[in-house]
């Protein structure tokens, strides 16, 4: 699956129509981001399964943020899932990234990965490598959604529990990108004790993320106390689609729907 | 370390972190893991959630209460008498594994007269635990098919600290639960190197591997290998340092990554031995206030900018790789220690971390197969004798280290300091989750300062009321060695008569307060406990 990648980054590379390739490297026994820019050296470039189909996945979407910062005028490539697609198209439409300057080289997941992330659309529209999963629809989500309010209610106060406040859930978001982040604000969150003051820093971080996430779940693999949280923002997703119908990264690149909060309209 | 050295015959966490996830039963004691170890604490989240029962031992109602199917809370510096009740209750139910203490122990008859002076209610009346609480602990620590025990500082921070660890190794033993997967005795170590720090032989007591200094045949193998005459003597702990310093018999203190001017019990004291020093040099990455009484101070270079190894709380030796060079005059502590020894006369030639690596598996048998090739990925555990030895996932199977693992009869002995009219208050202390030790580090950084920019005191509704403070107020703490102001946090983490602080905060130092008295093997002071006076600050 990765020379087909590779094919596609050193035509890419050669013919001079991006500055370099955000993709994945290993080294030393370790897979992390890494940005080739030369065509000849595309050595150690993996798609990120070690162990496992997708266990290795960063958030390269954000990486891409800070680099598009540093060189607007450069154009660069980046290996997209079927959520990093939609990650790209959420941040168009919110001009965090430039449709311009960025070409996205697909891969489609396989079926034990879109099964592990109950993925509405585990591909993304044009991929070189892979094959098309089937869709998953939210298992996790219907399990919580049979049970009364107030067990579900303690189900979730108790995952809250064992956060131990590393805002890990927050650093490796690909859809976090606020300069102020409210999790940090006094006046809304209290400090200094564990767990994070529960369920209101979870729940703040949910609320968020409605209209945003994308659904890639690393912040579910990255929690060290295990904390069902795609489950929770899957759920937030659900919601946001029945009341504006509208899910994060499906419509066309940087079309949102017309929808009102509190009165205002937000598409101007 | 001494605890399990005396009894197994290798100091250091028995299994690795991994296998918590699959033990039926575990103790926790002493440790405040999820502020501390939170990794190690993700294992125990995974074993609960696998249907293991999960004990929390701890006077504080700490986080990992929450998760715990029974949480005890002993009174201070009580945890050998704990131990021994919940050794009698296996005993007289024959919960114990006999097979096991026959083949794989001695000292098992000793161990039993004490134990039988333990009765349930007398262990309670000691520890203020019920009766009931010690027989469910007994029951469901000797009977699951896997039991971890997993402890911290709460056990080794006391004068009884060695007492305490050889105790759960009584516990271990007495039940057959060590030698397996998912069982054993863990300690876990709190910086990134702390283990590697005494593999590689800085103790005063050993050369690496754990190769004891006064054994002829060790000193004549180092002489051969580093062609120099070596000291047949056991070198000075921290306190025998200080106490040299006063009388006159330590002349020059080098001080490399510690900074006991926040560390260390009884800060007035630390630092009236330390300005008598004639020469003091302290090599640090960031000016400590340690740094700040030196004479000479060297710049270290941090993680991030040097190459090498870290052996972590599982034994694993790691690779840690330069990610920028030295900023500044830093320097790797490898290259400022070499040119000193160049420079008294010990010429030092290392090429880089790879060929002192490559020493250390020359004599260090432990270490004997690991070489910078072979850590690629996950790294290497020791034992690794040879360079086809995979390492050691847990140790003591079929055969302690020692060869018999050692039972110590152990009767419990009172902390050194105990409540009175003039100090009421039991003071223990111990770590945040956004702090690390003395805040060297940590507290540079702006995002954990702004979670936590001040230290605090805890203490109980009750007692506040008491006292007539309230949540915020600040309150004068003193003991017999010294006196500091701080907020108080009204919650019931601490029972009434009880009161905590963090340590990391040198402008409401806790360790001003802390007793120096310490355990007579390890030395390692009670800073767990000692008693204290409170009263409202003007």
């Amino acid at each position: 699956m990765v020379e087909k990648i590779k094919t596609e980054v050193q035509q890419l590379l050669i013919s001079g129509k991006i500055k370099g390739f955000l993709g994945l490297r290993e080294q030393h026994g370790q897979v992390g981001p890494y940005l080739f820019t030369d065509a000849q050296d595309l050595e150690g470039m993996v798609i990120g399964d070690r162990l496992k189909p997708g266990d290795s996945r960063y958030p390269l979407n954000k990486q891409l943020m800070r680099i598009a910062r540093c060189y607007p005028d450069e154009v660069f490539g980046v290996m997209v899932r079927g959520c990093d697609e939609r990650g790209l198209r959420t941040l168009f439409g919110s001009n965090q990234l430039n449709p311009e300057k960025v070409v996205s080289v697909g891969i489609a997941c396989p079926q034990e990965l879109a099964d592990a992330c109950e993925c509405l659309k585990p591909f993304p529209d044009e991929f070189v490598a892979g094959e098309p999963a089937e869709a998953r629809s939210f298992q996790t989500v219907a399990k919580l959604d049979a049970m009364e309010i107030e067990d579900r209610f303690k189900v979730w106060l108790a995952e809250f529990s064992r956060c131990i406040k590393c805002y890990g859930c927050r650093n490796i978001c690909p859809m976090c990108y606020c300069k102020d982040c409210t999790l940090e604000s006094r006046d809304f969150l209290a400090i200094g004790s564990l767990p994070a003051e529960n369920p209101i820093f979870h729940l703040t971080r949910a609320i968020h993320m409605a209209g945003r996430c994308i659904d890639c779940g690393l912040c579910n693999e990255v929690c060290p106390a295990d904390i069902p949280l795609r489950t929770l923002y899957k759920k937030i997703a659900d919601i946001v689609e029945e009341e504006f119908h509208y899910r994060p990264g499906y419509g066309e690149a940087g079309t949102r729907p017309s929808f009102k909060i509190l009165g205002e309209d937000l598409q101007h | 370390m001494a605890g399990l050295a005396a009894a197994f015959g290798s100091g250091a966490m028995t299994n690795s972190i991994a296998e918590l996830e699959d033990a039926d039963c575990i103790l926790v004691i002493g440790s405040n893991t999820t502020s501390s170890h939170p990794l190690v604490a993700t294992r125990i989240f995974r074993a609960k959630e696998k249907g293991a029962k999960v004990i929390v031992v701890d006077p504080r109602k700490i986080q990992l209460v929450h998760q715990a199917d029974l949480h005890v809370r002993h009174n201070l510096g009580t945890d050998v008498a704990l131990v021994n009740g919940i050794m009698h209750v296996i005993l007289a139910n024959g919960w114990h594994n006999q097979a096991f203490v026959d083949e794989r122990t001695e000292g098992f008859e000793e161990l039993r007269g004490v134990v039988e002076q333990y009765t349930p209610e007398r262990t309670a009346e000691i520890t203020g635990v019920s009766v009931e609480d010690i027989r469910t602990m007994a029951e469901w620590y000797a009977k699951a098919r896997a039991s971890s025990i997993v402890y911290c500082m709460g056990i080794t921070q006391h004068t009884t600290g060695v007492d305490n660890v050889k105790s759960l190794a009584n516990l271990a033993m007495l039940t057959g639960h060590i030698g397996r997967e998912s069982t054993g005795v863990n300690p876990l170590r709190g910086q990134n190197n702390v283990q590697g720090a005494c593999d590689m032989g800085g103790l005063p007591n050993v050369y690496p591997g754990y190769q004891a200094v006064n054994v002829p045949e060790n000193r004549e193998k180092f002489e051969k290998v580093w062609n120099a005459k070596l000291s047949d003597k056991v070198g000075l702990t921290i306190p025998g340092i200080l106490e040299g310093l006063n009388s006159g018999s330590v002349k020059a203190v080098y001080v490399v990554g510690e900074n006991p001017m926040v560390s260390d019990p009884d800060i007035h004291h630390v630092e009236k031995a330390l300005r008598s020093a004639e020469l003091l040099v302290v090599q640090d990455i960031f000016l400590t206030p340690t740094a700040e009484l030196a004479h000479v101070v060297l710049p270290g270079a941090s993680f991030a900018e040097k190459d090498g190894t870290f052996s972590n709380t599982e034994r694993r030796v790691q690779r840690v790789r330069q990610a920028i060079k030295p900023i500044g005059q830093a320097r790797a502590d490898w290259e400022i220690i070499q040119d000193l020894s160049t420079r008294f006369g010990y010429p030092m030639n290392y090429e880089s971390p790879a060929a002192i690596l490559d020493e250390v598996a020359q004599v260090t048998p432990s270490y004997g197969g690991i070489t910078f090739d072979r850590l690629e990925g996950d790294g290497l555990s020791w034992p690794c004798p040879n360079s086809e030895h995979p390492g050691t996932k847990f140790l003591h199977a079929g055969r302690f280290s020692r060869g018999l693992g050692l039972f110590h009869a152990i009767e419990y002995k009172p902390p050194a300091e105990v409540v009175d009219v003039d100090y009421p208050f039991w003071l223990t202390t111990g770590r945040v989750h956004v702090h690390y030790h003395t805040g060297t580090m940590t507290r540079n950084s702006p995002s954990l300062h702004e979670e936590m920019p001040e230290g605090f005191l805890e203490i109980n509704p009750q007692d506040a009321r008491t006292l007539g403070v309230k949540s915020g107020d600040t309150v004068r703490v003193s003991s017999r060695r010294g006196e500091v102001l701080v907020r108080v946090d009204l919650t019931t983490r601490v029972r009434q008569g009880m009161v905590f602080m963090p340590f990391h905060f040198v402008e409401s130092c806790a360790n001003i307060l802390t007793n120096p008295a310490h355990d007579p093997i390890a030395k390692i002071p009670e800073y767990k406990v000692c008693a204290v006076t409170l009263e409202k600050a003007a």
